[in-house]
């Protein structure tokens, strides 16, 4: 036998208590991970070059007053506007998913918006043909995917926002941005539809840089100031972190949750602690008697506790990162969430949680054998 | 009060183990000071089978537990071969038992996940021994006490005299000086109790072993090469 075989003995003496003990940190820390992703990807802003060199043109009164349509001739001779481009959002219902649909779909001029969404990745042939035809459309490949669109699909949308619908086609798709979900169609097949009211939802425009971004959107909103529509414009990256402001009580309460889930813990962990060790006081007494000094004692209350937390901690965060690693978390959240991703931030909070639990959790048993005298120990017995 | 001295033992040719000298321990309760043992002074010698017997609450238990080095004195020392235990802190208190003190009690007190084997096995976790010598080591006491066979079994699957014989087996699987049993005998059938009892006197008078047993049993006590009688924390016989 060795010390951590006598260790793994008493820690399994009680099978069901420690298979509890060991779910109850697991499915903790389980929840821990699943909050923090989900707040990671409520909040996380897009990273990549696209969205700080887009700009985001809107009416300054609010995002859902509408822009005239001859602002475009203005904008695009602002000296540092590489491309620009009518951005409307349509907020339709998606034929037979009528409840809620996931994904966006959002005006645009076809020929300018290549240049401002760079990113995007479209084959060649079906670009053009959708330039061709005002009543074809461009899909993400997520939405395309998760709706099995093939080309030459039709996609109905019935009008939420704007008083008419929409009868598209599909003409291909597009991937490589953050977000592959949106679809996007003809400006001009929505004027149409509206009866060309001469207006679009935004702008969206590109700089030629990063760095003249910032006296970019500052000349922006200077060719319209006084003038009947004044606008707001911002970097892409701005603007989402301004819809993440939005988030903040939610950002409070997944973080109240998460303190709760772990003190509670803390509680579960140490009285279940407390109970085996108190179980076994006696036996804790004869083996001081035999030799065993309470450094060493400590080491197994300590070892017992720390190895069950951690156990958990393998099960939940482990858990987590496998589920989530392997999910369809966008079918399973109906497209609220892109993805659900295990970062290695999260697992090392969730592994430093169990630790800690362990620690705190031995503490008490551990000073409370420690302080009573081997005949005090022996007297629990008879 | 009478204590044999160490110059007679010395005369008989005997060598004196434990010396104790003016020890008294005294508790608190509230704000009353209550004397489980008084100015007691003791010599015993190597190889003897003492039993400490008296009424509830005269002191044996206690005096015993100061030469086992698990409780302390309040006055007075407490020598055992060449070291005062009082004087030793918790740590080297701790080392000084696993090698020098086989305990035995009333209620075994063998750990109940660990086979017979393992149970013995315990203190020579803290020797430093490599596996095959504690092996061997276990596999001598556990013959020694007659359960050579049941190294497998559990505490459980034990009876209450096989369990004592266990812990007997632990108690001496250090090969230390100084066995100390605290009513061995408690807890068992007379069969079993005299299949004990005869396991320690043989320690004692076989092995050298040092034996001091506490018994409200007289006929446990007729084991004893002698027999101290405790009263209001003084030896009175």
């Amino acid at each position: 036998m060795t010390l951590g075989g006598f260790i793994l003995k008493n820690a399994l003496r009680n099978k069901r208590r420690a298979l509890l003990s060991v779910l109850s940190v697991a499915v903790s820390l389980f929840l821990f991970i699943t909050l923090q992703v989900a707040l990671r990807e409520l909040t996380q802003p897009p990273e990549d070059l696209g969205s700080s060199l887009r700009i985001i043109v809107r009416n300054r009164v609010s995002l859902v007053s509408p822009l005239p349509a001859r602002q475009l001739q203005v904008i695009e001779k602002i000296p540092g506007i590489v491309a620009v481009t009518p951005f409307t959002f349509f907020g339709g219902l998606y034929k037979g998913d009528e409840r809620f649909t996931s994904f966006a779909q959002f005006a645009v001029d076809p020929v300018r918006v290549k240049d401002v969404i760079i990113d995007a990745k479209v084959d060649d042939t079906e670009y053009a043909s959708w330039v061709a035809d005002r009543t074809l459309c461009i899909v993400g490949l997520d939405t395309a995917r998760r709706y099995n669109l093939k080309r030459g699909d039709r996609m109905q949308f019935t009008g939420t926002f704007f008083p008419c619908d929409l009868d598209l086609r599909v003409a291909g798709f597009y991937h490589g941005t953050a977000d592959d979900r949106t679809v996007f169609f003809h400006q001009r097949y929505l004027d149409e539809a509206l009866g060309n009211p001469g207006t679009v939802g935004c702008w969206w425009a590109r700089a030629a840089s990063p760095e003249d971004a910032a006296l970019v959107t500052a000349r922006i909103d200077q060719a319209f100031a006084n003038s009947s529509a004044e606008v707001r414009a911002e970097t892409e990256r701005a603007f989402q972190l301004g819809f993440i402001s939005m988030w903040a009580n939610i950002k409070v309460l997944i973080g109240s949750i998460c303190t709760v889930v772990v003190f509670t813990l803390l509680l579960v962990t140490v009285s279940t602690m407390s109970m085996a060790i108190r179980e076994r006081f006696r036996e804790l007494a004869v083996l001081k008697a035999l030799g065993f000094r309470r450094r060493e004692l400590l080491g197994f209350i300590l070892a017992e506790s720390f190895g069950l937390s951690m156990l958990g901690a393998v099960l939940g965060a482990g858990g987590a990162w496998l589920l989530y690693r392997n999910l369809d978390i966008q079918k399973l959240a109906n497209g609220v969430f892109l993805a659900f991703e295990v970062t290695p931030r999260m697992m090392g909070m969730a592994f430093a949680i169990a630790a800690l639990l362990g620690i705190f959790s031995a503490i008490g048993p551990a000073f409370s054998v420690a302080r009573t005298s081997v005949v005090e120990g022996l007297r629990t017995l008879d | 009060m009478r204590r044999i001295s160490t110059a007679s033992l010395m005369s008989l040719h005997i060598v004196p183990i434990v010396f104790i000298r003016d020890l008294s321990k005294l508790y608190r309760q509230g704000d009353i000071n209550i004397a489980a043992l008084h100015d007691v002074s003791l010599d015993i010698a190597s190889g003897e089978f003492i039993v400490l017997m008296g009424p509830s609450g005269s002191g044996k238990s206690t005096l015993l537990h100061i030469i086992a080095g698990i409780d302390r004195p309040t006055h007075g020392s407490c020598r055992v071969q060449d070291t005062d235990v009082a004087r030793l802190n918790e740590s080297q208190l701790a080392d000084w038992r696993n090698r020098n003190v086989g305990f035995v009690f009333q209620s075994f007190n063998l750990i109940p996940v660990l086979t017979a084997f393992e149970n013995v096995e315990l203190p020579l976790l803290l020797t430093g021994l490599n596996a095959s010598r504690r092996r061997q080591q276990v596999t001598t006491a556990l013959n020694l006490v007659g359960l050579g066979d049941r190294q497998d079994h559990l505490p459980r699957q034990l009876s209450g005299g096989q369990e004592q014989r266990v812990a007997i087996a632990r108690a001496l699987v250090t090969d230390p000086p100084l066995i100390v049993a605290d009513e061995p005998t408690g807890n068992l059938d007379a069969k079993s109790a005299t299949d004990v009892l005869e396991i320690l006197r043989n320690l004692s008078q076989q092995a050298g072993k040092t034996v001091i047993m506490v018994t409200h049993d007289p006929k446990a006590a007729a084991y004893g090469t002698r027999q101290l009688h405790l009263e209001k924390g003084e030896i009175v016989v």
